[in-house]
């Protein structure tokens, strides 16, 4: 029985069963092998928060298993099931090179975008809740909102998806001063590098952004079919997201810092390029 | 007590008037600051990244739209004046999400939307877009077209552009500010005001400043600023028979005014 003195915040560390504790292993004895070898992402759910998805794209092989949109009615975000397919192209190429690392992984697309400009914050917001309730495992932000009238919203449920083992991977922005969630230490930030490889990945240990994936002249899917050429942190932060879904599947339960744990462990060396 | 400090209300409020006037009469003879600024920086972002085009969108309300207002480069003059839904395209995207992104190999694609590049007469091989943000917001874009040197943008060139980004947006926050009599008066008010004074309190004053600032052109005094501005264009020869011709006319004025 646990000592009616201890508070609570202790019993995880000194109640009688303290298996709770038991992890994977010290760092040092996770390599990309461990990490991630022979998944392919299968049984994990992926929310894509951005422009939505063309269900048709060859690119997202059938893969997508549900949609839906926020739309904004009376100033008040409603989330409805979805037909639009993708607005921009934007959220097919994310899907599309999360599908290429991860290629058995389910994909939900969340639109937030195209519908009225004057409430996307609260659509963006409205929509991240929603896949965090909905139960995925991972969502991809590649976007993100700069309204100080929402970083307290944004904040709790960022908060509420890292308690409940969602990981979150935002796209660093570029622009000066804060961006919300990108800039919250529980999501995973993604900036761009120009090395040329799905799988090249960086750790950096002097956040605000803390991996650093391709993001430079990646080829992605586009609008209506198509393909294209594209840079930006945007395109960076669905690679981090297609590794961090194929951990998950090979290690159901892991939680969102284990999960940086994992890849900081298996983060390239950026001195392995000039060895060649 | 109370007459004194009614007595002050009312010397405020008559110097905001004035105020409120002065800045109207500043904004219609000085021309459109806004351009002038935006129409350099897409000048010198061309010239930088030595590339077929420049431009900027702004973003305008009623219907929503990204208006392009300046463009540079030997393939920009196309964009000027063309307007596309925030909905759409790579502009539409940086605008709605404030995320930079560059997309090249357009060309090589046969379904990429071309329809509002065709507009402009000139179908790009690679853009490069930033949001052009003002405090929380995004206001609008610029864009890059085609970089001479390269077929595709660099992370540097981003964040150059991004630099380049945030001179514009500053520069449209300025001029905007100072030539939206309402905002400007507003930004004095708060300024000079109250800590404690409401937003009511605040458009209630603004609104007190400015009435009887008829824009209608019809009244006779909006005609003569018009008139004034549009002198712009003058050699100095012309523009001192015009003093002249006003010197005349104010002279008489005067005694028109001493008879009465």
């Amino acid at each position: 029985m646990t000592d009616p003195l201890l508070p609570a915040w202790s019993e995880p560390f000194t109640g009688q069963d303290t298996g709770g504790l038991l992890r994977a292993g010290r760092v040092e004895t996770i390599d990309r092998e461990w990490a991630w070898g022979s998944s392919t992402g299968a049984g994990v759910r992926v929310a894509i928060i951005d422009s939505g998805l063309e269900r048709g794209h060859p690119a997202l092989d059938g893969r997508v298993v549900e949609s839906v949109a926020v739309e904004i009615v009376d100033g008040e975000p409603r989330v409805v099931e979805d037909d639009a397919g993708d607005l921009f192209g934007h959220g097919t190429a994310c899907g599309g090179i999360i599908l290429g690392l991860a290629p058995e992984v389910e994909l939900v697309s969340v639109r937030v975008l195209g519908s009225d400009l004057r409430g996307k914050g609260a659509a963006f917001l409205a929509g991240l809740e929603w896949a965090v309730e909905r139960g995925v495992q991972v969502a991809n932000l590649s976007l993100s909102s700069k309204s100080d009238a929402l970083f307290p919203a944004f904040h709790e449920v960022v908060d509420q998806a890292y308690f409940g083992g969602v990981a979150l991977v935002s796209a660093a922005n570029n622009v000066q001063g804060a961006s919300y969630p990108s800039l919250f230490a529980s999501v995973f930030s993604v900036a761009a590098h120009a090395v040329p490889d799905p799988w090249w990945l960086y750790y950096n240990p002097a956040p605000p952004v803390e991996f650093g994936a391709w993001g430079v002249d990646v080829p992605i899917a586009w609008k209506d079919g198509g393909r294209t050429v594209a840079t930006g942190n945007s395109f960076a932060a669905p690679h981090i997201c297609g590794i961090v879904a194929l951990i998950v599947a090979k290690h159901p339960g892991l939680t969102p810092f284990e999960i940086k744990t994992v890849l900081a462990a298996v983060a390239n060396d950026p001195r392995d390029l000039s060895r060649g | 007590m109370a007459e004194d400090q009614s007595t002050n209300e009312t010397a405020a409020l008559r110097a905001l008037r004035a105020a409120a006037r002065r800045s109207d009469v500043a904004r219609r003879i000085q021309g459109d600051v806004e351009q002038a600024l935006l129409q350099s920086i897409v000048e010198a972002t061309a010239a930088l990244f030595d590339a077929e085009a420049s431009s900027i969108a702004l973003f305008e309300r009623d219907p929503e739209r990204l208006e392009f207002r300046v463009a540079a480069g030997a393939q920009g003059a196309g964009a000027i004046g063309l307007s596309v839904p925030p909905s759409h395209g790579i502009v539409g995207y940086v605008f709605s999400t404030g995320q930079a992104l560059a997309l090249s190999d357009v060309l090589s694609d046969p379904r990429f939307d071309r329809r509002t590049a065709e507009r402009t007469g000139y179908v790009p091989r690679s853009i490069a877009a930033v949001p052009l943000v003002d405090g929380q917001a995004p206001v609008g874009v610029l864009q890059v077209l085609d970089k001479r040197s390269s077929p595709t943008f660099s992370l540097r060139d981003m964040e150059l552009l991004g630099v380049f980004a945030r001179q514009a947006a500053a520069a449209i926050t300025a001029t905007r500010v100072q030539r939206d009599t309402t905002l400007l008066l507003r930004e004095v008010i708060r300024e000079i005001g109250d800590e404690g004074m409401t937003d009511e309190a605040v458009d209630a004053l603004v609104a007190a400043s400015t009435v009887g600032l008829d824009r209608d052109d019809a009244v006779p005094f909006w005609r003569l600023v018009e008139h004034v501005s549009g002198l712009h264009a003058m050699t100095d020869r012309e523009l001192t028979l015009v003093a002249d011709i006003l010197e005349v006319v104010s002279r008489h004025a005067a005694r028109a005014g001493r008879r009465s």
